[in-house]
């Protein structure tokens, strides 16, 4: 085929291009043209009407030099292979997107097979005494790192202190279940003791006739067991430990709440301490002035 | 064989008889619980003499005439508050001491804020302590006056009288710890890995609240089982009713330490026991406890888990004084101020003790100067009593 020659829908877009150039071209004219369009306006009026008529005019110029361009013997033979490129493009773009999900989706079922291998290490069948710690190591193997996620931006502070925040609390939660846990055992020891107890008795046939009895045998046991408890290094550590996460999320919470409090009209804790710290001092200085006065 | 015999027809009589009765306790129960209780704790009239910032001075109305020359002085622990010893009447320390004609002050150390958190021990005695007993003295012209203290008020007035020795007629110490080096009771076990530091820079002040949730923690069983059982016991009798309504009114009106205080003394005492080897500093200073030449009556409790024999005995046998004496009361932290058999020993023997050195001069208990700066167990042997009492409440 001739260059020359076009084709029927190429004519048809063509002539459509000029018409909509020639159209849009005589309707800026007709604008500028228009008598008073111009006239009753401020200074600041006019600058911001000149100033979007030349945006306007520079925008119609790309346009039509656009359509110009295409117009061109050849021009609308490179449009159509460009237009025949999208689909190819969009499948690429959509396989990199696919991609990092699966890879991510990758990275969540190993996390989760390995929470599967940590609780294996604790054995689950003994459940009650290690699931304390097999939960806090799954959290801060595999979940505290979304939350200590390096934060970005203006805002990078807040964030970071809104993630440590709930790190704590989240570590806070479980040395307290753990912590109670620990201080409910004696109960069960306690429970199992009587039991047994209570079978020997029958077996030896002097089981008390009042249950009163019962009462008192089953708490001088559970005294006994709790004395056990709390002297073991065991539950000190526990103790420690449960005191240690506590005060550091009521740390990590207050600076929190301190970033709220700033936008507030009102004086935050770091205010009042400084306040204090230099109330307590000058009324320590003038009490000791006062004295050496009284003994002069 | 024959096998042994249950008795399950007499268990399930005892059961029975039982429910009944706890049926029928229940009825007069409810009568007693809404009905108008008396539940009010210090009521032995006092008016305040003194007062500076939150800490107070009770000066109690005498009810007998005074029959001591000097004035006795009680410091009551920063933990929980001086209503324990005038929690109703009949079981009344205060009211002991006033009908035995003591003019008694007694000091309110009041409910701290966080404007106290910067408060040291230094402040406590050297600062509020101080000025009170210049304030009696100065209002009884005298130059001494007896001194009682109790737990870590007790310990407060060892550190006082070694540092003011010269305002100090006598020493009345009561379950006050001294040393610190003992496992005994827990509380000396777990202070030692509290990482103070951290709390006190979290907390502030230490919140009395979670000091309470402590002391219910060393004996749960106990206190917060066996305690409320018994109360199911003894609902549907009134008077014990406001009794034990008075006595949880006063261990849970528990104000803050404040931080600075509860740090140096959880570093200084129960971790690194400087006290009993004379090394504390305090304000600058150091208390010598070999200073405490004036009489010392010593009193703690055999089945004190707080504050255990071996926190407090050691106390007559590391201070100047040639008069001490150490008595042992069979009984508890709390028993031996509450009980109403300590009501019939703890005081009376206080008063005694105070009475027989209420005339007493300075030089009458100062060491002859060879023996001075001798610890007490070189000039004699320490006099120790003990005193037999069952009923811990």
């Amino acid at each position: 085929m001739n260059q020359n020659e076009k084709s029927a829908p190429e004519t048809l877009l063509s002539d459509w291009m000029k018409t909509t150039a020639e159209f849009w071209g005589s309707v800026t004219k007709m604008w500028l043209g228009v008598p008073g369009a111009s006239e009753s306006l401020t200074q600041s009026e006019e600058a911001i009407k000149s100033r979007i008529q030349e945006s306007w005019e520079s925008t119609l110029k790309m346009w039509q030099s656009i359509f110009l361009t295409l117009r061109e013997p050849g021009g609308m033979d490179v449009f159509f292979k460009g237009i025949n490129a999208v689909p190819e493009i969009v499948l690429r773009m959509a396989k990199t997107g696919w991609d990092g999900y699966f890879h991510l989706q990758q990275q969540w079922l190993e996390r989760v097979g390995r929470i599967g291998q940590r609780t294996e290490v604790y054995k689950f069948e003994d459940l009650d005494q290690n699931v304390f710690k097999a939960w806090t190591e799954i959290y801060e193997k595999e979940f505290k790192q979304f939350l200590t996620v390096p934060q970005l931006g203006l805002t990078r502070y807040y964030q970071e202190r809104m993630g440590v925040t709930m790190d704590k609390f989240n570590l806070f939660q479980a040395a307290m279940a753990e912590f109670f846990r620990m201080l409910f055992l004696p109960m069960e020891k306690a429970y199992r003791v009587i039991q047994e107890k209570i079978g020997e008795l029958t077996k030896e046939g002097k089981l008390p006739e009042d249950p009163k009895e019962y009462y008192h045998m089953w708490l001088k046991i559970l005294e006994g067991h709790y004395i056990i408890l709390f002297k073991s290094p065991e539950y000190t550590r526990v103790l420690s430990n449960t005191l240690d996460v506590m005060e550091e999320f009521l740390v990590a919470r207050q600076r929190m709440l301190q970033d709220m409090i700033q936008t507030l009209p009102v004086p935050s804790d770091r205010d009042m301490e400084d306040l204090y710290k230099e109330l307590y001092l000058l009324k320590k200085k003038v009490k000791e002035i006062e004295k050496r006065v009284d003994k002069v | 064989m024959e096998s042994p015999k249950i008795p399950v027809d007499l268990i399930l009589a005892k059961l029975s008889e039982e429910a009944e009765k706890v049926q029928e306790r229940v009825k007069k129960a409810s009568d007693v619980l809404l009905g108008p209780l008396d539940t009010e704790i210090a009521t032995t009239p006092y008016e305040i003499v003194y007062q500076e910032d939150r800490v107070k001075l009770k000066h109690y109305k005498p009810i007998a005439e005074i029959q001591f020359k000097t004035p006795l002085l009680v410091v009551y622990a920063l933990i929980n508050r001086e209503t324990m010893l005038d929690l109703q009447p009949g079981r009344s320390v205060v009211q002991s001491f006033l009908n035995a004609g003591i003019d008694l002050y007694m000091i309110d150390w009041g409910y701290p804020t966080r404007k106290d958190k910067y408060l040291t021990i230094d402040d406590h005695v050297n600062g509020y302590m101080d000025n009170i007993v210049d304030f009696v003295l100065q209002k009884h012209n005298l130059p001494r006056l007896h001194l009682m203290g109790i737990c870590m008020g007790g310990t407060f007035c060892v550190i006082y009288s070694a540092l003011h020795p010269e305002k100090v007629k006598t020493l009345v110490t009561t379950v006050a710890p001294t040393n610190f080096d003992t496992d005994q009771g827990l509380l000396h076990i777990w202070m030692k890995d509290v990482d103070v530091d951290r709390m006190v820079d979290t907390f502030g002040n230490m919140p009395g609240d979670l000091m309470n949730f402590g002391f219910l923690l060393l004996n749960p069983a106990r206190l917060m089982i066996d305690k409320y059982v018994g109360f199911l016991e003894i609902m549907d009798n009134k008077e014990l009713v406001e009794n034990f309504i008075r006595m949880e009114k006063w261990i849970f009106d528990s104000p803050d330490v404040p931080g600075e205080t509860f740090r140096q003394f959880v570093k200084d005492c129960y971790q690194k026991n400087l006290l009993i080897q004379s090394k504390m500093d305090v304000g600058g200073r150091l208390v010598d406890l070999r200073k405490i030449t004036m009489p010392v009556l010593n009193i703690y409790g055999r089945f004190d888990h707080l504050v255990p024999p071996g926190a407090c005995e050691l106390l007559t046998s590391k201070v100047g004084s040639k008069d001490t004496e150490d008595v042992c009361i069979e009984t508890g932290h709390i028993g031996i101020y509450v009980s109403s058999k300590c009501q019939k020993e703890f005081a009376p023997k206080i008063i005694k003790w105070l009475k027989e050195r209420d005339d007493l001069v300075k030089e009458d208990f100062i060491a002859p100067k060879k023996e001075r700066g001798k610890t007490k167990a070189h000039l004699k042997r320490p006099k120790k009593v003990v005193i037999e009492s069952g009923d811990e409440p």
